[in-house]
Parts: C-alpha cells; structure tokens; sequence
C-alpha cells in the first residue's frame, strides 16, 4: 500500500502539536507501507517562510518531498480577511480568501499530491491550504486528520463539503468528532477516534532530574508553550493564590519555552526547553501535571503524564481534557480559582487519590494510546478502505459536493463563525459517543 | 478539603469534582452560578464591597471643584441692583425712567427671585464646606476600615489554611507509623477484646461507620483495619481545603500505603508505590 501523508511543516525538529503526530504517524505506518511524506519548505507557523530546502530528503528514515510556498503569510490581511468571515456576515469567496491568506499556500504541493500514484493521502489539519485543495481534488484518496480544537474557523462553510465528502476521518477524541459531527452534519463519512501514541522511555530517572534542577520540594509540571492562548496566565494567577494560601504546599515546575512572562515567584520555577530524557524525567519526579490551555484537539503531554502514571489537573473550559479526565478517571478538572486550588491540594495531599489516579491513566494510555492500538486503528481502517475500494463499496463516500455558483459564491449570507461556532453544544461527549472502538 | 473515599479498584473523577463542588458551595454559603458571579461583576457590585473601588480622586475633585479659580463668586441682588451704576447721574436718570421702563416690562418679580437665589446660594457655600468635611472624614473612614477587614480576611484565610494543612500532614505522617509486634500502647484492651469490638451489634462498641474506612461511597464493607484518630470528628467544621483527613488521608484506607510527599524520589518508572507499599500500617493497629 502506498500512503502519502501531507502536513504544513515537518522536520525532526519541528514540535508542534499536528506536526509532530503527524511525524509519529509516518514513522509509525513505514513499519507496514510505502509512507512518503508530503510538506513545505516552512518552518516557521505564522509567516510560511522558506527555510528548508526543496526536493527529497529521509527523516528518521522516511522519505520527505518538500515544496516551496507560494507566498508568505501577510498578518495584516489574514488578520482582515478573519475578522470578516469569523466575526462578519460573509461569503463563499471571503472564506476562499481567508483559507488563501492563511496558508500555507503551495499549489505545487497540491498537483504533485493529485497526481501521485498513492492509495490514500492522509492529510493533517483540515483548516489549511493543503488539506482543503487536496480533499477536493482527490477525495476518494483522503484521509483527514482534522485537529480540530474548537476555534471558529470550524464554523466556516467551505470545510463542511469536505468533511462529508473525503473517505475517512481520523479523530483525536470523541469531543472533536462530536463538534465537527454538529457542525458539518457528516456522521455518515467513516471515521474512528485514533489519537496518538508517544515515545515514551520505559525507564525514567526522577532522582536524577532533581539533582540536575536541584529541586527537592514535591511539585506539579507544566510541559509545553508558555503562552496566553495555552492558559498559562490564568495558571500563573491561581497558583500564585493557591501558593499565599498554602506556603508549605507543592512548587510549580515550567518547562518549555516561554512567550509571557514568567512570574518571579519563590515557588515557579521555570526551566526552559527540555531535551526529551529530561522532560520524562521531571514528569515521572513530578506529583502531577497541569494542563491549563482552553483549546486542545488532544493533549499529547497529558498522554504522556498519564503513560508514567502521573495525575492531571486539566482546564475543565476545554471539552477534549474534561472528557479525557473522565473517560480515563485519571484527572481532575477545574473551572474556577476555588476548584483548581480545592482539586490541587486534593491531588497533592490525598496520596492514595494520586496513586489511584494515576495508576488509571497508566491503564487508559495503554488501553487506548499505545503503538500497537494506534497502528492497529490505522492499518484497520486503511484495509477497510481498501476492501471497500475492491468492492466498490465506496461510491457515497470519496465525493465532495461541488462549489457554489459565481453569483452564489459572492453572496453574503453565511453566518459569521462565531456564532456558527456558538450553536454547537459543549462539554464532554456523552458515553455512547466515547467510544474509541467505534467507526461509522 | 480532600475527603474522599478512594475503592482499592475504582475513582470516579466526575463523583469527586461533584464533592470538591458541593465543598465550596458549602464555603461560599450562597451557591452562586458563574453566570451569576459574572452578572454581579458585570454590575460592578465589587466597587461597593472593595475598598479600592472606592474613587481614589473623590477628594482630589472635591479639592479641585473647591479651588477652580474660574469659580463665579455668589451676586448679592437687591431691589436697587438692576439700576445701579458707578456714575451716578447715570443712576439718577435710571430710576426717573422706572416709571417708564414698568410700563413694558414688569422688573419686581425678577429682582425678587434673583435676589431669592442670591440667599440660596450663599446658604449652599456655607454648608458645602461642612459636606466637604463630612465627605473627606466617611471616605478616609471607609477606606480604612475596608482595608483593616481585607487584612483581617487575608489573615483569617492564612491561619485556617496553615492550620488544615498541618492537621492533614499530621495524619499522613500518623498514617505511616508502623506499630512493631508487642508494643503496646497505653489503654491497650484486655485480650479478647479485639474480637468483640469487630463484632458490630455488640453494645458499646463504636460502630463501624464511625471508621472512614469502613463503607466505601457505595455502601460496601471494607477492610475493618483500625486506625488512631485524634479528634477528628468535629461535626461539620473544618471543611475548608485541607480542613478534614478522613478517608484519604489515611492510606490506609484501601491499602495504599504511600503518604503525600513521605517517598522523596520515586522509582525508576514512577510508581508512587501505590498499591499496598511498606509503609502499610498493620491492619490490626491497636487502637488508643
């Protein structure tokens, strides 16, 4: 079977979210067919900027084709045209646009996708360039993975053909497929919640993290971006509460790189960017990990904490962790300053709550988010796919409903959305949608 | 603020986060909704309760409207004001015209209000300084007071939580004392004893619903393991965070043995030695 996986940027070193599942998932699935990865030239995520040579290269041993953008992203007018279509009553054409500024745009990219002699085409990230123009033109071959965490953009009009008309859909959580479920109407395409695995080291060295840090107090982590958008200002200000209330209770422990600042408080500590052997093990010397963003599609570190038994304290505002926290019984969630200091020293003082929990996290990550789970998942319902394909089983599926007319195009009458987005209900999927096994 | 009864085999994250709810409903008193805090917010009621929310320029505008030098100066009016001159001939020919003038207007009822404010508002210049006092003195008052309770809140939050937060650390450590065979403790029962306390229906025995761990949250017997208690039950005070240590706190409580923070660095893997470790109190730990 010969699979293209397509993704904005890729690289050993590139760590975001959607790139860096979408490196495991090439890594992973070369063990069991042709993978070549499709990318850019781009390493930077807001401008689309050509840094990386174009052409082939092998990463971690599978076969990279990267193809220039076309142009950089202009903040000014993405910033614009956004503003118009998620704020704004708005047309076919101003979504078009908006999906053009924002990037990163590579119509070589698309040709050469289109006319490769692949099976499918597993594209990463519905809301950009590449995944849009690819499903389009091959959607018999795609496979999306949306990423989709609950921002406006899945309000726009110009994703819901796509979402009911590629073959496939792979989910990171049943809150993800039940947003996109309500806001495209496509629970008719096949689809199953994945997620991802991580490489997790089967040993870790707590002890030896806090010599190296010279950290002795009990303490919790934050692993990722240090940023507004991440929650980390509202975690900053609770715990700087939680820590005045109880001066003999756990430190906070930072790691990653930070974009505000960091609160010169005796009790957070911030470490920087940590090489992975060290994130590990300030993670297993942890007491537990606090997620405090408010938009996540699936929270990779949290999996991990979870791998290594680790408690979470998750932001309740974000539906995929409050759902992950219940599913899994393996975390506690907040909405407010009073839960989040009520549920932390929960965590911190109830030893045997911790214990408990965390060891449910160990059971859920390997239920639910080992390897051989995710690969299975994966190689299923590409045989799936391919049986149906043989069977010609496929005919409603794998076709997307054509565009509007030229007049119909430039009519301003799609809701802004925002407000699309605020019609969709919150909270954490029911059961009967939790299911990791199902696939419609 | 931890009380919660953890199964040897089962949490249940959503009945926790309804107990840590129903817990600081039980603090705040009143059960506000957050869409309720917001309306209150929204109506800036904070301005009212917050002592920084009083206007910090309220004396610097009283001061401000008071020394305005473009102020008017108050206009005595009399019944001779309107014809009054700094030339008195002028003056003179002003009122031999009077009759005249009365005969297209009639002056008398503006002089007498003009004349009638003119009074007003030398009254309101006399008691204005007396408002200025009495507003200045309540403002300083108010902003004293507001900040002494805000102190006074601040401390009394300090010294519960410390308090708690040694009350719990105090039965982690209490949890993890390991009684060795033959030691006994003061008020030790004659032998025999053991066996009739377990007995539930004997009369005079403490029932085992008094134990934290004796029923789990659905009303199954567990391990009747006996634990030290020193004067926890207090009826429902004490329920801040950090306020009681029944269940959990014990780890004895299912048999996980591990206190919070008591195992400095963990094993390799991470395990915090949850499942039954050294540290396991005897079952049988002789009560006081």
């Amino acid at each position: 079977m010969k699979l293209a996986v397509v993704v904005q940027r890729y690289g050993a070193d590139i760590n975001g979210g959607a790139e860096l599942h979408a490196r495991y998932v090439a890594e992973r699935l070369a063990r069991h067919a042709s993978v070549e990865v499709v990318t850019t030239c781009a390493r930077d995520y807001v401008t689309w900027k050509n840094e990386l040579t174009p052409g082939v290269e092998t990463v971690n041993g599978v076969s990279v084709r990267r193809f220039p953008v076309a142009h950089q992203r202009r903040p000014d007018e993405f910033g614009r045209r956004s503003h118009r279509v998620f704020e704004k009553m708005h047309s076919f054409a101003d979504e078009l646009h908006w999906l053009e500024s924002e990037g990163p745009s590579s119509p070589a990219l698309v040709d050469y996708v289109a006319r490769a002699d692949v099976d499918f085409a597993i594209l990463f990230s519905y809301r950009y360039y590449h995944s849009w123009h690819i499903a389009r033109r091959l959607p018999r071959k795609s496979i999306i993975v949306p990423t989709a965490e609950r921002d406006a953009a899945i309000g726009l009009s110009i994703f819901g053909p796509l979402f009911r008309g590629v073959r496939a859909l792979m989910y990171n959580s049943p809150e993800e497929r039940a947003m996109i479920e309500a806001a495209t109407a496509n629970a008719q395409t096949p689809g199953v919640v994945v997620g991802v695995g991580s490489e997790v080291p089967d040993r870790t060295d707590p002890g030896r993290f806090r010599r190296t840090f010279n950290i002795t107090k009990p303490f919790a982590i934050y692993i990722g971006r240090i940023d507004e958008n991440k929650g980390c200002g509202e975690l900053f200000s609770h715990f700087q509460r939680y820590a005045a209330a109880f001066p003999g209770g756990m430190d906070l422990v930072l790691v990653g790189s930070a974009i505000i600042k960091v609160p010169n408080h005796p009790r957070i500590h911030h470490l920087g960017f940590l090489e992975d052997r060290d994130k590990f093990d300030a993670l297993a010397a942890s007491d537990l990990l606090i997620m405090p963003s408010y938009f996540e599609s699936l929270s990779m570190v949290a999996l991990e904490a979870w791998a290594l038994g680790r408690p979470v304290l998750a932001n309740g505002r974000c539906d995929v962790l409050r759902g992950q926290c219940i599913r899994s019984n393996a975390g506690l969630y907040y909405d407010t300053y009073e839960e989040f200091v009520e549920a932390l020293y929960s965590l911190e003082s109830n030893g045997p709550l911790n214990a408990r929990l965390g060891r449910n996290g160990r059971e859920f990550f390997s239920r639910n988010y080992a390897w051989s789970v995710i690969e299975g998942k994966y190689l299923d319902m590409l045989e799936r796919l391919k049986r149906e394909d043989q069977s010609r089983k496929a005919e409603s599926h794998g076709t997307v409903e054509p565009m509007p007319g030229f007049f119909a195009r430039r009519r301003r009458e799609l809701l802004p959305a925002e407000e699309v987005l605020a019609r969709i209900p919150r909270g954490a999927a029911p059961p009967q949608r939790g299911s990791y096994a199902r696939s419609a | 603020m931890s009380d919660f009864t953890v199964r040897s085999d089962n949490v249940d994250v959503e009945q926790i986060m309804k107990q840590i709810r129903a817990r600081i409903r039980d603090k705040r008193g009143v059960d506000y909704t957050e869409e309720e805090i917001r309306e209150l917010a929204n109506v800036r009621l904070e301005k009212f309760l917050d002592p920084k929310g009083v206007r910090s320029d309220l004396l610097q505008q009283y001061r401000a409207s008071r020394e305005t030098p473009g102020s008017p100066r108050n206009f005595a009016f009399e019944d001779t004001t309107l014809y009054a001159s700094s030339r008195p001939l002028l003056a003179t020919i002003r009122r031999l015209l009077n009759p005249l003038l009365k005969l297209f207007i009639n002056p008398n009822p503006m002089i007498e209000a003009l004349h009638i404010q003119s009074r007003l508002n030398d009254s309101y210049n006399r008691s204005e300084a007396l408002y200025y006092e009495l507003v200045h003195n309540l403002v300083l008052e108010t902003t004293r007071l507001g900040l002494e309770v805000k102190s006074l809140k601040m401390r009394l939050e300090s010294m519960a939580s410390r308090l708690d937060f040694d009350e719990r650390r105090a039965r982690a450590l209490e949890g993890v004392v390991q009684y060795r065979p033959g030691t006994v403790p003061p008020l030790q029962p004659p032998t025999g004893q053991r066996e009739e306390r377990r007995d539930p229906n004997q009369p005079g025995q403490r029932p085992q619903g008094q134990f934290g761990n004796a029923l789990d949250n659905e009303g199954n017997e567990r391990r009747s393991r006996r634990r030290r208690r020193r004067g926890r039950r207090r009826g429902g005070e004490g329920r801040g965070p950090m306020a009681e240590g029944r269940g959990p706190m014990n780890p004895a409580a299912d048999g996980a043995a591990e206190a919070p923070h008591a195992s400095g660095d963990r094993t390799a893997d991470g395990d915090r030695g949850d499942g039954g470790g050294s540290s396991t109190p005897p079952t049988d730990a002789p009560s006081e």
